[in-house]
């Protein structure tokens, strides 16, 4: 080994930690100019990554710096042989239970994140009382169904609920909580700038919740290959006050029940359908 | 082994190779089928009529007459550039493009001052940052600074690269619907050269409203695998929408030029006239025909694009909008009978086609239709559209709403018809109150069971 090989093998890890750190001023670090995650969740995600990344650092630049020491050692005394050792059960005990530790702990401590986003019995209860729509992927776009003002999401469409596509509106500063849904193969509905990604199935109904917490205009792209135009489903996801939120729902009623004469009938639908419900139930 | 530098040097070289970009395909606008079976001495003139007023994707001509926003600019030169006399373009910097597209390649230049003109150069290099043009050097021009001059169809070419990254993979470089992506399609792709588009606004015999296709593009088409362009611009969608209208209008000047000859001067009435049957010469029609170019042709070329044009001016309009005279009926359950009863009737014969419970199945699926095109029985069962495609009457109890789930699309559809489908239009046989009661009742089919 010549010392032009130590140089090499030293200057890639050093490429490697240089590229690291320089990389929130270039932008490769998170989306948006490594702003901070549009959900409170997304910050706790982020401290996660960032748990991580520290440990795996520390872990990389340590095993590196052995190993380029050990060449440089090498390269610059002939005359010290290498020994060649048969298993050393001390050493192999440390590199095995050092690792299993980090591990376990970090297995151990993003529980409660984990838990908190993906399982429903530990969702925000307001959000799973009233889902806020329905998402249905499809090859190439996403389509949004949300309940009638002042009702329920139901399973089955229902006559007066409301429809959108590419273009999501939610209310900030509380949970929400969506059906996710796909049409046709496997999407994944992805808000980078939020951190939630949760993959869509055929036939299944998955509900993902999330808290936004600040208003804005974020992306919801598709994050799994999910044919030819993949790369154009993409939407808008745009996080409003509440009240900003229902003047939006009223413009879509408005919108969706309009009869070519600026006249809305959606009002005198509401009530009409809410109270045959109740007839053909008894 | 010893660390050699030629080894460095090697190993740094691997992530600096790297594959040429790739450029953007020089193709031309293709040719109906019909112009191909023409006989060559008559598809001649037409293609070469198409290419004089509509160029090719990347030399789009301007053509006056048309209902098209070509979006000329009007740009002075600065300062020209001193060549050699052996290069082949000359070079001139330009003052009021800084505002308008960035890519004007391969579009028309009209000279409007100086030596040249009236003459129209061809762009053929443009840098936006410093606004320098090239175009090809000539002895009718002579570009001096001070000179003025027009870039015509600015609007036009930012359209077509809207098109061409959107839709051009699906619908094709000439709206003729077999893109790349098409073969994967059911339904597949519209064809724009018909000129016909199905989810308008407007009455059974008008074109579409440019609202109507920029809706469709921003709003996608449920159940079809047209998708929602929402994130797009209302600036970029209209700029696509107008040249999406410019194919069609191509599309359809040729299919009139098409059919002004076909008769006569198609490759099989050819065969026949010069057979034995016929008894005429070769030399016989080629005589008629050139007859008919130098007499005709003009006629006929001026009538077929101005027909058009004024089509798809008449569709924007006020007055082509379907408007309903009395507000949506209410929806209530004896609209909705009164709905049901008009749907199962003779009057409408709607379960003719969508069947008697609405699920799409009706006896006319069942039958062999005659192409109103060939007058010629269709080898399948069922309807089909005027594109060929075979065409399952819509099941009604989905809920998805390919032309938008308002009560006013229903009722456009039902007044209107479905444009080169057998829906068939209802707007004179139907009242309006009876229009609102089949709305009401077909658009409740879907949740008969949901509530």
């Amino acid at each position: 080994m010549g010392k032009g090989w130590c140089l090499f093998f030293l200057f890639w890890p050093v490429a490697a930690v240089v590229s690291c750190a320089m990389a929130p001023w270039i932008g490769w670090s998170f989306p948006y100019d490594n702003a901070q995650a549009a959900s409170n969740l997304g910050i706790r995600i982020d401290g996660l990554f960032y748990l991580i990344l520290i440990i795996t650092a520390i872990v990389f630049i340590g095993t590196q710096a052995a190993l380029v020491y050990a060449l440089w050692r090498g390269a610059n005394n002939r005359k010290e042989r290498a020994d060649c050792v048969h298993g050393n059960h001390n050493l192999e005990l440390i590199w095995s239970i050092i690792p299993g530790v980090i591990l376990l702990f970090l297995a151990i401590y993003q529980m409660n994140i984990w838990a908190d986003f993906r399982i429903k019995k530990y969702f925000p209860e307001a959000a799973v009382k009233a889902p806020i729509a329905e998402i249905t992927a499809r090859q190439f776009e996403w389509r949004f169904r949300y309940p009638a003002i002042g009702k329920i999401l139901q399973q089955k469409p229902q006559p007066d609920d409301l429809y959108s596509v590419n273009e999501l509106h939610v209310p900030f500063g509380k949970p929400v909580m969506i059906q996710l849904r796909s049409d046709d193969v496997q999407h994944s509905f992805f808000m980078p700038a939020l951190r939630i990604k949760q993959d869509a199935l055929p036939g299944l109904q998955i509900p993902v919740w999330f808290e936004a917490n600040k208003p804005g205009t974020y992306d919801l792209v598709c994050a799994e290959l999910c044919g030819w135009g993949h790369y154009k489903m993409k939407a808008h996801v745009i996080v409003q006050s509440e009240d900003e939120y229902q003047n939006y729902l009223k413009t879509l009623t408005e919108q969706q029940f309009y009869d070519g004469l600026g006249k809305i009938a959606a009002t005198e639908n509401n009530s009409e359908n809410g109270s045959e419900s109740e007839a053909t139930e008894k | 082994m010893r660390f050699g530098f030629s080894h460095l040097i090697l190993l740094l070289l691997f992530p600096l190779i790297s594959f040429p970009g790739c450029e953007q395909p020089q193709v031309e606008f293709v040719f109906a089928k019909k112009t191909k079976e023409l006989m060559p001495e008559a598809a001649g003139p037409v293609k070469a009529a198409l290419v004089k007023q509509f160029g090719n994707p990347f030399a789009l001509t301007q053509f006056e007459g048309l209902p098209t926003n070509f979006g000329d600019v009007q740009a002075t030169v600065k300062t020209v550039e001193a060549s050699g006399a052996d290069q082949p373009l000359i070079r001139f910097q330009a003052t009021g493009l800084a505002d308008s597209y960035d890519k004007l390649q391969g579009l028309p230049l009209e000279w409007t001052s100086g030596k040249g003109q009236g003459h129209i150069s061809r762009i053929k290099e443009y840098n936006f940052e410093t606004g320098t043009i090239a175009v090809e050097k000539s002895a009718e021009i002579d570009p001096q600074p001070g000179d003025t001059f027009l870039v015509e169809c600015v609007r036009l070419q930012f359209g077509r690269d809207l098109y061409n990254r959107h839709c051009m993979h699906c619908h094709g470089m000439s709206g003729e619907g077999t893109g790349p992506t098409s073969r994967y399609l059911n339904p597949p792709p519209r064809d724009f050269r018909l000129g016909i588009y199905k989810y308008t606004s407007t009455k059974s015999t008008s074109k579409a409203q440019e609202a109507d296709l920029g809706r469709t593009v921003k709003e996608g088409i449920a159940g079809t695998y047209m998708p929602s362009f929402k994130l797009l611009t209302e600036d970029e969608v209209s700029a696509i929408v107008n040249y999406v209208i410019w194919l069609s209008i191509r599309g359809e000047t040729e299919k009139k030029l098409d059919d002004e000859l076909f008769l006569d001067y198609s490759k099989e009435v050819f065969a026949e006239r010069t057979s034995e049957e016929g008894g005429e010469t070769r030399e016989e029609v080629l005589e008629e025909l050139k007859d008919f170019m130098e007499e005709d042709f003009p006629d006929t070329l001026e009538f077929s694009t101005s027909s058009v044009s004024e089509a798809w001016e008449e569709a924007n309009l006020e007055d082509a909008v379907v408007i309903p005279k009395t507000a949506r009926v209410p929806d209530t359950a004896e609209s909705r009978e009164r709905g049901r009863k008009l749907y199962l009737s003779e009057k409408t014969k709607c379960a003719s086609c969508h069947g008697p419970q609405g699920r799409g199945n009706g006896t006319a699926t069942q039958d062999f239709w005659t192409n109103p095109a060939t007058n010629e029985k269709y080898p399948n069962r069922g309807l089909h559209d005027i594109w060929g495609n075979q065409l399952p009457p819509r099941d009604l109890h989905r809920g998805i709403y390919r032309g938008g789930r308002r009560p006013i699309d229903t009722y456009r559809r039902l007044f209107a018809g479905i444009k080169g489908t057998p829906m068939p239009a209802f707007g004179g046989s139907l009242s309006d109150a009876e229009l609102w009661d089949l709305v009401n009742y077909v658009m409740n089919l879907p949740y008969e069971g949901n509530r």
